[in-house]
């Protein structure tokens, strides 16, 4: 590996996390912006331009104040947790391509923080990571309210997976008839997806997996703990949940997990489903930088309409109780997952392969 | 590469899946006093897959699949014939002691099927994946369904002893079967065969024979790894007792005679030694453990691990003879074939002698004879065949057994013909205990049960067939020997 | 030379894990343990460009069936610690000195004889190689073993109805 590739891998991470602070500063504002705005409400306003500065005056407050360590908590697990809530939240946003690789001095540079053989597997393995955080939060803390966060957690976090790899599944299974072969790189899932049929609709997977879109995007809901699902933190019945005793720093980093989970979750429905960074880039009518960038504009455009799915369910539904979010998951969305996915592989092996019997 | 699929050969196994979804199907949509259906789906389906099965024996076909890892030929015939028959007795066996016991009929046949399933599969493997995933699917439900009856501590017992063990015992195999993939690079047991034959024999190759020696010993209960029988037999619900003692035993055995014989015959230095030992110390061990034995169903676990020491002797004998193993090959396949239906009809009668004692303790079935006369005749049926009296099927078996080891000759194989010779006679004096206490004996009490009315119709089916079977083999054993041509086959086909 | 680095790292790590899993007096520490060691696992088996294999691992042993450990663990008295007390004397010496057998053991099997170091990705990089991806093993899977993968599936199947139907306690027999 020379020193130019070890500098460009370097620098794709660096983008992908300058990217993520970026979009959680945005996803922040842009959350009590709409909040407020359906509630009738102004929102933040004092710093910066609407406000949009508020974020990071929080920020600022939060890193500056005491973390307080309460008497009781695990300490070994109670420091790690907000870590172990950050890393794969990062994790996963290193599968997503943002853009249309640019060539920089004789180097191809695909806006992509890493094309893995097996990324969407990884996608779904560092999202089930992602759990542990909430629960060694939980049950570090050594108090009722955040233990029974972290319980919640654990079953909310297995019971939507499932359900989340299914869709996931049918989208891949489709993925392989537009293209040679199978495929389950993100980075191959969005090229398949370039064109349009008829010439004006788009080629993205949404139109013929729409059930798994509506699956996928209910269990990203229930995997990223949002409004209806957010029971782990339910303020009325645990307090905070998780994060009761932690303060701070580490209570921000918590904070920021969350946010970035949204938009890198939001991503990947926006890769799968709505062709990630594909669409038009004008390339006779524009100036070459123009549609170079096109390609991220488009991407950000769909990651920030599912953002705003987040938001809008979270200003409109009640949470759901234990129970109905249990009775969901594995009475819902699992035998509807599967029943699609058993549906949609059936009638692709018919166009694929014609019917047995003909 | 070859992946085309003869369904034809693989019917039996499709009618089985077909019977266990439709099980799942009936469980989920009737209502619960309807839940019956679901039994007569698994009787059904166990007897349906036998027609195919008579198709293929008469087109007599080698039929292999899958680069040769799913063989269907005569010996996997026989074995999946003998396979569903026992299942199909057990189905029967099961129908009104899981009914009127309230225990969950759906699951209960569907677990029932899937490790009938897996016995049909183990029949035709012919590679160690295979093979390993056959054993795993007659063996998992098992631990399941040994803990049935929930609320009996025994039965909770039954369950824990025979999953830890069954499961260590899984871990050692596999183990041993990686440690032989790995020296030779070869899964099918043909390949293997080659690559252990043209091996220098190392510690490495012997250990993984051992292990895997250990693992299939665990199986089909032989001393020193019997420790879960008894106490399995005993808490378990005694239709899943017949079939631990019958089908997944026999599965065992087909599982180890099959890795030994076409995957390792090479070696058969290292493992003709372990399987004396093992028949041996089975024969001898089970024989007196079941001397002492007063619960009859104890009494039947133990024999049943003297009766795999027994079925061991011909090919343990051969193999250290350096003999023919053919002959020896068909003689336990023969032993197995018999064991398994007068083993069945054993317990089908406990089941039904246990309507009227209501115990397991043999002495409080003392007197059966005047209450329940057909009882008590079927009683001294199958323990006497049990035995190896004349004219049962059971002396056949032993029979079979002594002449394959006089066949094979030499000195350390006549030490184990006179360990069994010995075994056979304290055997007989345990099996016709029960039969003098059944017949001979004053019954010491009232009996709680009823004894009016005769047992269900299922299970006087179960066990007209089973008797059936043992008396017509008895007087006919060339009926038999057709099971032994069959397993000769295997030398050419396999 | 990352490789050997990250192999001696993440082999020490997977057996720090595994010495904690035995030796945390709280089982949740064990549990994280077992976490550890299941990663750097996972770590190894990307060395030996097994992709698949190393996000199967992930996905169902750490993110699965750990959490399900972790949930019982708190479900069933999460501050209760183990006691030190062992019934059996003298187990742990030895253990523990069977342990120190297989090190030294190891050692000088290491030592004596003639160990070379052979680098799993001998082709480093090479697309060509690709024998752990996901269509190299789906490929095998799918036509070849695929009677060996459906029945591994009924037994999947198999295992949770049982387990449903042993662990479902029905209050009211009907």
């Amino acid at each position: 590996m020379s020193l130019a590739e070890f500098g460009i891998v370097f620098l794709r991470a660096l983008m992908v996390f300058g990217l993520l602070l970026v979009a959680t500063i945005v996803n922040i504002w842009a959350e009590r912006k709409i909040l407020a705005d359906m509630q009738a409400r102004i929102g933040p306003n004092r710093a910066g331009p609407f406000g949009i500065l508020q974020t990071v005056a929080d920020g600022l407050k939060l890193f500056f104040k005491e973390s307080i360590t309460p008497r009781k908590v695990e300490l070994g697990m109670y420091m790690l947790a907000p870590f172990l809530a950050v890393i794969p939240a990062f994790l996963i946003f290193m599968m997503v391509p943002f853009g249309r690789p640019f060539t920089i001095g004789g180097n191809e540079v695909a806006l992509v923080g890493a094309d893995l053989n097996i990324g969407l597997l990884f996608v779904l393995a560092m999202s089930s990571m992602a759990v542990y955080a909430v629960v060694l939060a939980g049950w570090s803390s050594g108090s009722k309210y955040p233990l029974l966060g972290g319980v919640r957690a654990t079953a909310q976090a297995i019971s939507y997976e499932a359900a989340m790899g299914l869709a996931m599944v049918a989208v891949v299974v489709y993925s392989a008839t537009q293209g040679d072969g199978g495929t389950l790189s993100l980075v191959e899932i969005v090229e398949r997806q370039n064109g349009t049929w008829a010439g004006f609709i788009p080629r993205w997977n949404l139109f013929p997996q729409v059930a798994a879109f509506v699956i996928f995007l209910l269990a990203i809901i229930a995997e990223t703990n949002r409004a209806p699902f957010d029971l782990v933190e339910a303020e009325q019945e645990l307090v905070g949940g998780f994060h009761t005793e932690y303060s701070g720093m580490r209570f921000a980093m918590f904070f920021l997990a969350e946010y970035i989970n949204i938009f890198s979750m939001s991503a990947i429905a926006a890769t799968l489903f709505l062709g990630g960074w594909s669409g038009p880039t004008f390339e006779d009518s524009v100036p070459a930088f123009i549609s170079a960038i096109l390609p991220t504009v488009w991407f950000l455009l769909k990651t920030y309409a599912i953002v705003f799915i987040f938001f809008w369910l979270r200003a409109t539904l009640p949470r759901l109780r234990y129970d109905q979010l249990m009775t969901l998951g594995w009475k819902g969305l699992i035998p509807a997952a599967v029943v699609w996915l058993i549906v949609s592989t059936i009638s692709m092996g018919f166009r694929q392969f014609g019917a047995p019997w003909g | 590469m070859s992946w085309e699929v003869d369904y034809l050969a693989i019917a039996p196994e499709l009618i089985i899946i077909g019977s266990l979804f439709l099980v799942l199907g009936l469980d989920l949509t009737l209502p619960r006093l309807k839940k019956y259906w679901t039994a007569t789906a698994a009787v059904a389906g166990s007897a349906l897959a036998l027609i195919p099965l008579a198709f293929l024996a008469v087109e007599g076909e080698t039929i292999s699949m899958f680069d040769g890892s799913y063989v269907v030929d005569e010996f996997a015939l026989v074995l999946k014939g003998l396979f569903l028959v026992t299942a199909y007795i057990v189905f029967l066996m099961s129908v009104n002691y899981i009914e009127s016991e309230r225990y969950y009929q759906g699951e209960y046949y569907l677990l029932l099927l899937a490790s009938v399933l897996g016995s049909l599969v183990l029949a035709s493997a012919r590679d160690l994946i295979v093979l390993f995933i056959g054993i795993e699917l007659v063996t998992g439900p098992l631990y399941l369904l040994a803990g049935w009856r929930k609320g009996d501590v025994k039965s909770n017992e039954a369950s824990l002893k025979y999953f830890i063990l069954g499961v260590l015992s899984t871990a050692i195999l596999l183990y041993g079967m990686s440690v032989l993939y790995g020296l030779t690079g070869e899964i099918t047991f043909s390949g293997l065969a080659e690559a252990t034959a043209a091996m220098p024999n190392s510690p490495a190759l012997t250990m993984a024979v051992l292990f895997l020696i250990v693992g299939f010993g665990f199986k089909i209960s032989a001393v020193p790894f019997h420790f879960w029988a008894p106490d399995t037999y005993e808490g378990a619900p005694t239709p899943i007792t017949a079939y631990l003692s019958v089908n997944s035993k026999a599965a065992g055995f087909v599982a180890m005679l099959l890795v030994m014989y076409l995957a390792l015959p090479g070696v058969s230095d290292v493992w003709a030694p372990a399987l004396w030992a093992l028949a041996a110390l089975s024969m001898t061990i089970g024989n007196l453990s079941a001397l002492r034995q007063t619960n009859i169903v104890r009494l039947l676990a133990y024999s049943s691990i003297a009766q795999a020491g027994f079925m061991l002797v011909p090919f343990a004998a051969a193999a250290v003879a350096g003999a023919d193993l053919e002959e020896a090959f068909s003689a336990t396949v023969i032993y197995l074939v018999i064991y398994a239906v007068m083993n069945l009809g054993a317990f089908g009668v406990v089941i039904a002698g246990a309507r009227t004692t209501k115990s397991g303790e043999i002495s409080d079935w003392a007197g059966l004879s005047n209450v329940d006369s057909r009882a008590a005749v079927l009683v001294a049926v199958f323990f006497f065949s049990l035995a190896g009296i004349p004219p049962l099927a059971g002396w056949f078996a032993k029979f079979v057994m002594f002449r394959s080891v006089m066949i094979a000759g030499g000195a350390a194989t006549v030490v184990l013909a006179v360990v069994a010779a010995v075994n056979a006679v304290i055997a007989l004096y345990y099996y016709a205990k029960v039969v003098k206490s059944v017949w001979l004996d004053d019954a010491t009490r009232e009996f709680p049960g009823e004894f009016d009315e005769p047992p269900a119709g299922s299970l006087r089916l179960a066990l007209a067939i089973s008797v059936g079977l043992t008396v017509v083999v008895g007087f006919f054993p060339a009926l038999a020997t057709f099971v032994a041509d069959a397993s000769r086959v295997i030398a050419a086909g396999g | 030379m990352v490789e050997p680095i990250l192999f001696v790292l993440m082999s020490m790590a997977a057996l720090a894990g595994a010495v904690t899993v035995v030796a945390a007096r709280n089982p949740v520490y064990s549990a994280m343990g077992l976490l550890g060691t299941l990663f750097s696992v996972a770590v190894l088996y990307v060395l030996q460009l097994a992709h698949l294999v190393a996000a199967v691992q992930v996905i169902v042993y750490a993110g699965a069936v750990l959490t399900l450990f972790l949930f019982v663990i708190m479900l069933i008295g999460v501050d209760k610690e183990e006691h030190w007390e062992e019934p059996l004397r003298y187990q742990r010496s030895f253990v523990a000195g069977m342990a120190g057998v297989v090190v030294l053991m190891a050692a000088g099997l290491t030592f004596f004889t003639d160990f070379d170091w052979v680098p799993a990705a001998v082709g480093g990089t090479d697309p060509s190689r690709t024998i752990g991806t996901v269509q190299a093993i789906a490929e095998p899977m799918f036509t070849d073993w695929v009677l060996a993968f459906e029945a591994t599936a009924l037994l999947l199947t198999i295992a949770a109805a049982g387990a449903i139907a042993l662990a479902h306690y029905r209050r009211r027999p009907h």
